[in-house]
This record gives structure tokens, C-alpha cells and sequence, in this order.
């Protein structure tokens, strides 16, 4: 076989490959579904043990993270503004950008390298010392047994996350603006509030869309974050080395999701 | 008139890529009987228990446990046929961030079928029969492998199977255990269970076996009672006891 026909061979295979992944996450996520109601009462335990982890755990990086990012975005377009006389806006983007996109966009970045490569690997773990194959010859499914707890603690604690991350956001502008736009912060904060004001035409109803949104955003992130790296533990072989694939691959793909979904649904909320 | 077995593989064949590891299983596992399957290292005894469990399916051949038909069993069939037959891992393949005691609990808990303080006794009486209970509160990995090996044979245990698999019980253990192991695989079959042993360990299958098979090359040569096993005029058997009487006597010199 030549080069050429080998480097098509292999890359067809990568693209199986993916599709069969992706099949799998999504068998993943209906099954887990599927099991919620019947299997939860029998999980809250593991369920609690890991609303821990993916809340608490993630907390100060999402803190640090979010009010560094709240800085360094009213630093940059602050400067800008400020060249038009305009540096007092900076608060009404800021807000709508963080709880819009910016906010839920960072805290998924921090969960799929803290909360999701942490669940890939303990469960790739599991895969490659046959603690899976036990659970299977107890007659007890691994994806409800693992994966439901996990995708669900995920998808409740990060919208509140995402949410907490905004506020320490929008606080680490307000150091920026008081110190090195001379906005004043009474200023500052009623125009974060006002561009954060629910819109009585707007199709979310009374509550704040940009919030909302971001929420929702969050909300699938997580899903994403926790589907993807259960369904890439489950498929860990190989060893140790099967396990840091399962990881490396459960982060890219975590990432590269993000993005795309996060751009679609962006153009589906706000065109 | 004939038992029906418990367990009966016919002409299984199983390979991986390019590599054929059954070629062409046969076995039977009587009622109360305990049959020890002998062989190599990666000769494929522990891909023959994995069929059996239904955890790999075969490329083609018959593998039933009672009427169930394993290859072709759904999930709720393949499930009544993981109550029957327990399958005790190498490993122990205990749940790591479980407890010893949660960990013996855990089929009963998932089973949904007694209270809780029937479940609390139930592993409490298992867990002092194989004098397991100080560890209790440990996690797997803070114990030493003779008791994994014994906290995840209670977990089998704790199900009542008409059949356990074994898979190679005295991995890594030093003599005084494996005896122990052997003592207990003894207590686990007292009654009408049935098991069946994979081991390239001899003085556990001479002190466990109703029956021993040698595997070899994808399939068994040379099925017979221990004694008659152990006069056998088969070449392959012989060099497969001589090898283990050399090795003995080597350690001993």
C-alpha cells in the first residue's frame, strides 16, 4: 500500500472512529436519560458525592478565572472607549458579553480540564482494571452506575458556576474601571444592571435574556462535558496509555463541541 | 439418565484481529462439580470464562448456561444469566472508591430485593466467614491482594450462584495464601455449587478439582479426574506436570 493510499486509509479510519464515538456518547446520554427516573433514588449518594466535585471542587478556579477575565475585558475595551469619551459604556458590554457568552464559554473551558478529564479518567480507570467488566457480571449497568450521576450533577451545578463566575467577572471590571478608567463604580454598576434588565417583549418571558441564555448555554455545556468524557472512559483500552488517550481525547472533543455548539446556539438565541 | 450441565460450550471459536485464541472450545460443567481448567499463560482460558459470562461474544460455536443460549441472549437473559454464574476477577475488580463493605453489598443493594437490615446481616455473616470484617471500612486499594481477592469472592458470594467462575485465584499470592484460597474456594462450594477454576497454579487445582482439563491451543486436551490426570500418557500434559514438578523442586533445592 502506498503512502498516500495508507495516509487515506488511516484518516478514514480517524473518521470512523469519530462517528463511532460520537454514537456512543449519544447512546450514552439517551440511556442515561432513560434510567434517571427509576435509578436516581437507588444513585442520590454518588449523585451527592458528585454535585462535591463538580460544584465545589471547580469553585476557586472558576472565582479566579472569572474575575481576571472580568479585568482584563474591561481593561482592553475600556482603552478603547475611552479614546471616544464613551469609557461609562464599558459596563453595559461587559455584562451582556460576560452572562451572554463569555461567561459560560470560560466556566465549560474550566470544567471539561478540571471536572472532565477527572471523570475520563477514573472512569478509563475502571475500564482497563476490569472494575467495568465486574459491574457487568453483577448485572449492574455501568452508564447508570456512572455516568447518570455525573451528568447530572454537571448540568446542575454549572449553570450556577457560570452564574457565580459572572458576578466575580463583573466585580473584577469594576476594580478596572474605578482604577484605571475613573469610572465611577455607583455608575459602573446601575448600567450592569440596566443592560442586564428584562425586556418585556422579549421571548424569555421577565427574566433577563442574556442570563437566561447564559444559563441555558451552561446547562448544555455541561452535558456535553460529562457525556463525552463518561463515553470516553467507557471506551478506555489498552493500559495507562489507554487511559491518558481517553483523556486527551475526551478534552479536545469536550473543546471543540463547545465551540461549535455554542456558536450555533448564539446564532439560534440572538439572530 | 444424563444431568443437563449447568454450563456447556460447544465448538467455540474466538480470535482477536489475527489471532485465534478458541479454536474450537469444548466443556461441560456438571452440577456440584468443580472443574479446574489448566494451561499457559495467554493461552485464552480467561477469554473462555468471559464467553461463558456473556462479557465477549464468540465468532461462532454454542455456549449456554441451563437453557440460555449466551451468544444470542438479550439484556434481560444475559441478566438471569449473571445471577446464576459469578465470575470472581484476577483482580478482585472491586469498585475502588467503595468500601470493602459497601462493596460486598453492592449486588444485593442494586437487586432492590431485601431491606436494608436484611442486606446489613447478610454481608456482615459473609464478611466474618471469611474473616474479612476488620477491613470492612478500608477501601481496596488499602488492603493486601489475598483479601481483595477474598472481599470480591464474598461479593459472589453474597448472590448465591448456582456457579462461580474463578480466574486464576492465586495470582500473586505467596503459598500460605494461596492455600487459604484454596481452603476457601473449598467452603464456597460446599453444597450443589458448582465451579469452574482457570489456574496455571497445580497445587490449587489438585486441592480443588473434581475434574481437570488441559488447555491448549484454543481448546482442551486431556479431560479427567485428578488422579487419572496426574498419570496421564498425554505428551502435553506430561510436560505440563513435569514442567511444575521441575519448577518445585528447584524452589525446594
Amino acid at each position: 500500500m502506498g503512502a498516500l493510499t495508507r495516509t487515506i486509509a488511516d484518516r478514514g479510519r480517524d473518521v470512523r472512529e469519530g462517528v463511532l464515538n460520537a454514537g456512543f456518547g449519544l447512546t450514552v446520554l439517551l440511556r442515561s436519560g432513560a434510567r434517571m427516573v427509576p435509578d436516581l433514588r437507588l444513585r442520590w449518594r454518588f449523585f451527592l458525592d458528585q454535585l462535591i466535585v463538580c460544584g465545589l471542587t471547580p469553585l476557586p478556579v472558576v472565582g479566579i478565572v472569572g474575575v481576571f477575565t472580568g479585568m482584563l475585558l474591561a481593561f482592553q475595551v475600556g482603552i478603547e472607549l475611552q479614546a471616544y469619551g464613551q469609557a461609562e459604556r464599558i459596563s453595559d458590554i461587559l455584562g451582556v458579553i460576560l452572562f451572554r457568552e463569555m461567561g459560560p464559554f470560560m466556566t465549560a473551558m474550566i470544567l471539561t480540564a478540571s471536572v472532565g478529564a477527572g471523570m475520563a479518567a477514573e472512569i478509563g480507570t475502571m475500564a482497563v482494571s476490569e472494575e467495568l467488566d465486574g459491574l457487568e457480571c453483577l448485572s449492574i449497568d455501568p452508564v447508570s452506575f456512572l455516568c447518570l450521576p455525573r451528568i447530572l450533577a454537571l448540568a446542575l451545578m454549572a449553570p450556577l458556576l457560570t452564574f457565580v463566575g459572572n458576578v466575580l467577572a463583573v466585580l473584577g471590571g469594576a476594580i478596572v474601571c474605578r482604577t484605571q478608567l475613573s469610572v465611577p463604580a455607583g455608575i459602573y454598576f446601575r448600567n450592569v444592571v440596566d443592560s442586564l434588565r428584562a425586556d418585556p417583549d422579549s421571548p424569555f418571558g421577565v427574566l433577563p435574556e442574556e442570563i437566561l441564555s447564559g444559563a441555558l448555554q451552561a446547562l448544555v455545556f455541561a452535558i456535553i462535558i460529562a457525556t463525552v468524557s463518561c463515553a470516553s472512559g467507557l471506551r478506555a483500552s489498552g493500559g495507562a496509555i489507554g487511559v491518558g488517550r481517553a483523556v486527551r481525547g475526551a478534552v479536545v472533543n469536550c473543546f471543540l463541541l463547545i465551540m461549535v455548539v455554542g456558536y450555533y446556539m448564539s446564532w439560534l438565541l440572538f439572530r | 439418565m444424563a444431568t443437563v450441565p449447568l454450563i456447556e460450550l460447544q465448538d467455540v471459536r474466538k480470535s482477536f484481529g489475527e489471532k485465534k485464541v478458541l479454536r474450537g472450545m469444548s466443556l461441560r460443567v456438571e452440577p456440584g462439580e468443580t472443574l479446574v481448567m489448566l494451561g499457559r499463560s495467554g493461552t485464552g482460558k480467561s477469554v473462555t470464562l468471559k464467553t461463558i459470562v456473556g462479557l465477549l461474544r464468540p465468532d461462532s460455536g454454542k455456549v449456554r448456561v441451563g437453557e440460555v443460549d449466551v451468544a444470542r441472549a438479550g439484556r434481560e437473559a444475559l441478566s438471569e444469566v449473571r445471577r446464576r454464574v459469578a465470575y470472581v476477577f484476577q483482580t478482585g475488580a472491586l469498585v475502588n472508591w467503595l468500601t470493602v463493605r459497601e462493596n460486598v453489598a453492592l449486588p444485593l443493594v442494586e437487586r432492590r430485593e431485601l431491606d436494608r437490615a436484611a442486606i446489613r446481616q447478610k454481608v456482615e455473616q459473609t464478611l466474618k466467614t471469611f474473616e474479612l470484617l476488620e477491613a470492612a471500612d478500608q477501601y481496596p486499594d488499602r488492603i493486601s491482594g489475598g483479601m481483595r481477592k477474598r472481599a470480591a469472592l464474598c461479593r459472589v458470594l453474597v448472590q448465591e450462584p448456582a456457579v462461580i467462575l474463578y480466574d486464576e485465584p492465586t495470582a500473586g499470592l505467596d503459598p500460605i495464601s494461596s492455600r487459604t484460597v484454596a481452603e476457601q474456594i473449598r467452603q464456597a462450594q460446599e453444597g450443589e455449587r458448582s465451579a469452574l477454576v482457570v489456574t496455571h497454579d497445580l497445587d490449587l487445582a489438585f486441592a480443588v478439582a473434581d475434574r481437570m482439563a488441559l488447555h491448549h491451543e484454543g481448546h482442551l486436551i486431556e479431560t479427567a479426574a485428578p488422579e487419572a490426570f496426574k498419570a496421564s500418557g498425554n505428551p502435553i500434559v506430561r510436560q505440563f506436570l513435569d514442567a511444575h514438578a521441575a519448577t518445585s523442586r528447584g524452589a525446594s533445592a
